[in-house]
């Protein structure tokens, strides 16, 4: 079983209007370790991509031999009904990148046909490779149907600190999310083994929509990971000790795999949130301190 | 067996009819005398108390409803049954795979250690009275709903009740643990029963045509709740 469908360059594509219709992009990263003369460097040693998907020229600006950043650009900046993106990134051993987005990513009301979007991330960590996959935040407008789903595969010893965070609705706006449909997914699995299935579907008009065990009326919610620490009890207790106490989030850890949840009202809570827990667990996971990366600040 | 010609009568595997020793077995599996310590864990609710989300007898009704609904309806019941075929068909890769799945669903360190714990002691018990799986079938970590669907397997159970009373067991716990920790009162906890009873043969109908890929609970308030429990200051049930 699995949620991740690859949409190859066959895929069907064009000017359809029916329930078939898909506009396909895709992007596939990797990042592999070379030598240099002045030691090993992280380079983006694949960049293929198919429809208006790319990345900016990577960068390391933690000194040529750190972390390796890249920028994913969208160039129309949302999703209509029948795109389809996926973002395929594998990081090789000894190799550590870095992930994210200049903006947040906009899921638009679904047309007539209330045809769905789908983005899916795959990403595939090898042993004694790093990963933080880091974009900003998805904003779903009233009435957006989609299904978005991270798959992460990861060999014994890779090390991946990833988040997604969803907005609904525009509440600037005075827009709620009131109709549409969500589907979040992921799955992760080590060695082959699943360790971590979730999924969630925002449907606004199920009970469990408002019901406290489901989404409690929450209308941004945050979910962060992190496989690979060597004392994940002593992250959560420097990330209890660091974040404010609220019962809008909390932290666990079950099989390998720390997990950081939100659910809230307010986008930047989660970001600073889910940001200030990254900047804890970063040193932790891959020996470097935090550097915030610039276009965050844009 | 059913005397009447209605033809609207399931006929399916898992309607078949259930022998008094079968009966007399899973009620002796879901019994809260049986000695795995069921009663030790809240499953988040006694920190949907704390917070303020669950304070009176409609909403743990409705709290349990929910959870019903979007959780073991979709996760533990129908995951059983397909434990339950895998046991009887000698199927140990099923079992080792839906074994595995269950682990990978339990959204925080509560829940899966539950299972988990509940699990062993399902194991232990067996082992002591000379009822397990040939170890060749046996799974890494067998869980909980892993093991009771061996033992109703063995009783020769039939599908859709093992699944009847594997809810009511969850109902009951529940419960208890609302009246340890609300206070719940025992007739009230009675009424809550009287509504949520016929639920659960509802939440029975609906696991059993699910697919596999509609799978997976959906409960991110009772995974928030269950992973603040962990730092709850004062409580009564495991974490």
């Amino acid at each position: 079983m699995t949620v991740y469908e690859p949409i190859g360059p066959d895929a069907a594509s064009g000017h359809r209007f029916d329930q078939a219709r898909r506009w396909s992009a895709w992007l596939d990263l990797r990042f592999a370790q070379r030598p240099s003369g002045r030691g090993p460097v992280t380079r983006l040693v694949r960049n293929a991509h198919e429809g208006p998907l790319r990345v900016q020229r990577p960068f390391h600006p933690e000194g040529p031999n750190g972390c390796c950043h890249v920028y994913l650009l969208h160039p129309p900046g949302g999703l209509v009904s029948g795109d389809a993106l996926t973002f395929n990134t594998s990081v090789g051993a000894g190799a550590h990148g870095l992930v994210t987005t200049p903006a947040a990513a906009k899921l638009y009301h679904a047309d007539s046909h209330d045809v769905a979007w789908a983005q899916h991330a795959r990403l595939q960590v090898e042993a004694g490779g790093t990963l933080e996959w880091l974009p900003q935040e998805t904003l779903a407008f009233d009435g957006s149907r989609g299904t978005q789903s991270t798959t992460i595969d990861l060999e014994a010893g890779a090390r991946c600190l990833g988040w997604e965070m969803l907005a609904l609705g525009r509440p600037a706006s005075e827009l709620p999310f009131v109709s549409g449909r969500l589907e979040q997914s992921f799955r992760l699995t080590r060695a082959g083994r699943p360790l971590w299935i979730e999924r969630q579907t925002l449907d606004p008009n199920h009970r469990r929509f408002q019901g406290y065990w489901g989404q409690g009326g929450a209308t941004v919610q945050g979910t962060l990971w992190a496989v690979g620490l060597d004392d994940e009890e002593a992250a959560i207790e420097a990330l209890r000790a660091e974040l404010a106490p609220s019962p809008r989030w909390a932290v666990t850890r079950r099989q390998g795999v720390l997990l950081l949840r939100h659910l809230g009202a307010d986008r930047n809570e989660a970001w600073d949130q889910c940001e200030r827990a990254w900047s804890i667990l970063r040193p932790r996971l891959a020996g470097v301190p935090a550097q915030r990366p610039r276009i965050w600040n844009t | 067996m059913p005397t009447t010609m209605d033809t609207t009568m399931p006929t399916d595997a898992t309607a078949s009819p259930m022998s008094d020793l079968s009966l007399l077995g899973l009620i002796q599996l879901i019994s809260p005398a049986l000695p795995i310590g069921a009663f030790a864990w809240s499953q988040g609710l006694e920190s949907a108390l704390e917070l303020g989300w669950v304070s009176n007898e409609a909403e743990i009704g409705e709290w349990l409803s929910g959870v019903l609904e979007d959780g073991l309806t979709r996760c533990e019941l129908p995951v059983l049954a397909r434990l339950q075929r895998a046991w009887g068909e000698d199927d140990a890769q099923a079992v080792a795979h839906w074994n595995d799945w269950l682990h990978a669903v339990r959204e925080t360190r509560e829940l899966s250690e539950e299972d988990s714990h509940l699990g062993s002691a399902l194991v232990r018990l067996l082992r002591q009275l000379a009822l397990m799986p040939p170890e060749s079938m046996l799974p890494e970590r067998p869980g909980y709903v892993t093991m009771f669907a061996w033992a109703a397997h063995l009783r020769g159970v039939p599908e859709r009740q093992a699944m009847v009373g594997f809810s009511w067991a969850w109902l009951e716990n529940q419960l208890a643990a609302a009246c340890k920790a609300l206070p719940l009162g025992h007739t009230a906890a009675q009424r809550v029963i009287e509504t949520v009873r016929p639920e659960l043969v509802g939440a029975v109908d609906t696991a059993l045509t699910l697919e596999d890929e509609e799978l997976g609970p959906i409960l991110p308030g009772v995974a928030l709740a269950s992973a603040q429990h962990e730092t709850q200051y004062s409580r009564l049930f495991r974490s």
